[in-house]
């Protein structure tokens, strides 16, 4: 064993996930780098082996098929805000990622996948694309295996990063009329927020008849506040309604973060906040074209 | 034997400034270590490291990126431009480099590589930037001068400039 650390760039997903079982664990999968090579300019992460998958085309592109858009998980944050089929059928997706911090550069260079896969509690994309009921494909040891994206936060052993590869995002298209918004609450101009919701809407006669409702930024995992969205169902969006979902969402902050973002009792409320807020703007945008 | 893929350095091959390079990259490094130490373009700043103040920024296949957070070994085949690369052929300063210096852009410099490539970046794709879309467009950048004032001015100077002489 070499005191320095390896390198592999594996050419197609079959090799990458060969290499990945033979290595069981030790390695390191890198993509932009953006999330890893802090740790790494600063000796806080010391990977023996470093598994590049910039060279897999099968973690590339865009396509929609079935009503399905499929986004490779390679597809950085500059793509995903200006390519045709997500700004048409995605749109709260390009939003939400045209609104994560670290300028342009960052954006160039970030992929989707990374983004995930770090499972960062404040980050910006897993929010929108919970609301939109996102499934992921995972390649581990050969195996293909498809999840939603929700089922996937909550396991501890999915192995990515170092033996499972996330291949593609898999998310429904938007049905026509749908109304959506992405808040992000920031206490600064930095990076990250306080508080943050994804939030669609569909309306007949001006009553909501589905919604979804995911709170990020608050809690060290992304809530889905379904539970507080259902007594919307049936009725208009008026004040009260708007009150309610208001009060109703802190409840479902078990376990509030406190950090440089702000207080724990505080980052609750907001949670409230921020719902109200992404519906509202949701149910403005819903039915137009 | 999947084994065999694994290596200890990567020879990568990169067009820098419009010249050929073929370096060793040993698996770590950073685009930032690669382009200051081993080409010796030190115009290039190295700032926090973790990619927030954008000093360290580079032009990489036509795109500007943190050269901190981008892994050299990554990268087999690259073009690359730094702020050495940025004057014109004549040897004088590029529009945006003179607007900076005209509107006090450049105060210690530090930041200067990062907010003349992103804001080159800005001119590429909005030749007439709103004020959202300047500050949107240096949000990658610190200033620790906290020179914003001027930067903007400079962005806007080289925009009316560029866009008389095209
Ligand atoms: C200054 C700065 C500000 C930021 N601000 C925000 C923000 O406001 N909001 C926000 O949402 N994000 C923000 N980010 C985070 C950024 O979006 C992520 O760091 C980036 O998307 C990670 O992608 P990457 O390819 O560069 O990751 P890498 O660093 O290459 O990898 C990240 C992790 O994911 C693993 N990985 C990567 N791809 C795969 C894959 N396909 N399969 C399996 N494992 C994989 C790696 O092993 C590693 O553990 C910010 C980042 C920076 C540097």
């Amino acid at each position: 064993m070499s005191l320095y650390p390896s390198f592999a760039r594996p050419n197609s997903l079959a090799q990458a996930s060969e290499l990945l079982a033979g290595l069981s664990g030790g390695s390191v999968i890198i993509a932009g780098g953006q999330e890893i090579m802090p740790h790494i300019n600063h000796g806080a992460m010391q990977p023996d082996i470093y598994i590049d998958i910039g060279g897999l085309k099968e973690l590339r592109g865009i396509s929609e098929a079935d009503g399905v858009v499929s986004i490779g998980a390679l597809t950085v944050h500059r793509e995903l805000q200006g390519n045709a089929i997500v700004a048409e059928k995605l749109p709260m997706l390009a939003d939400a990622a045209s609104r994560a911090g670290g300028g342009r550069q960052v954006h160039n260079r970030a992929t989707l996948g990374g983004n995930l896969v770090a499972m960062h509690p404040l980050y910006d994309i897993a929010p929108a694309l919970l609301a939109l009921g996102a499934e992921v494909e995972l390649v581990k040891a050969g195996e293909t295996r498809r999840t939603s994206l929700a089922a996937l936060m909550h396991e501890t052993s999915h192995g990515l990063g170092s033996e499972a590869i996330l291949v593609r995002v898999l998310v429904p298209a938007m049905a026509a009329g749908t109304g959506w918004a992405y808040e992000k609450l920031k206490l600064s101009g930095g990076a990250y927020g306080s508080a943050n919701a994804a939030a669609t809407v569909q309306l007949d006669a001006g009553r909501i008849t589905a919604a979804t409702l995911t709170i990020g930024a608050v809690a060290d995992r992304i809530i889905d506040a379904a539970a507080a969205v259902q007594g919307l169902i049936g009725q208009a969006w008026t004040a009260a309604a708007a009150e309610q979902l208001e009060l109703r969402c802190p409840a479902l902050v078990k376990q509030p973060l406190s950090d440089q973002q702000g207080s724990g009792e505080w980052r609750q409320a907001m949670a409230g906040v921020v719902a109200r807020r992404a519906m509202a703007a949701a149910v403005a945008r819903a039915g137009q074209k | 034997m999947m084994d065999d893929l694994l290596v200890q350095s990567v020879l990568v091959q990169w067009r820098v400034n419009g010249k050929l390079h073929e370096i060793e990259a040993m698996p770590g490094m950073s685009l930032l270590d690669a382009v200051r130490e081993q080409l010796g373009l030190t115009g290039t700043h190295m700032g926090c490291q973790t990619g927030h103040c954008g000093a360290c920024t580079v032009m990489l296949d036509g795109r500007i990126v943190k050269s901190c957070l981008t892994q050299a070994a990554t990268l087999p085949r690259a073009e690359i431009v730094t702020i050495e690369g940025l004057k014109r052929a004549d040897g004088t300063l590029n529009p945006v480099q003179q607007a900076f210096w005209d509107e006090a852009g450049f105060q210690c410099g530090y930041c200067a590589p990062g907010m003349l490539l992103s804001a080159m970046e800005l001119l590429a794709e909005h030749p007439d930037p709103t004020d959202a879309q300047i500050d949107t467009g240096l949000a990658g950048n610190l200033c620790r001068c906290t020179g914003y004032r001027s930067l903007v001015r400079a962005v806007k100077a080289a925009a009316a400039k560029m866009r008389e002489t095209s």
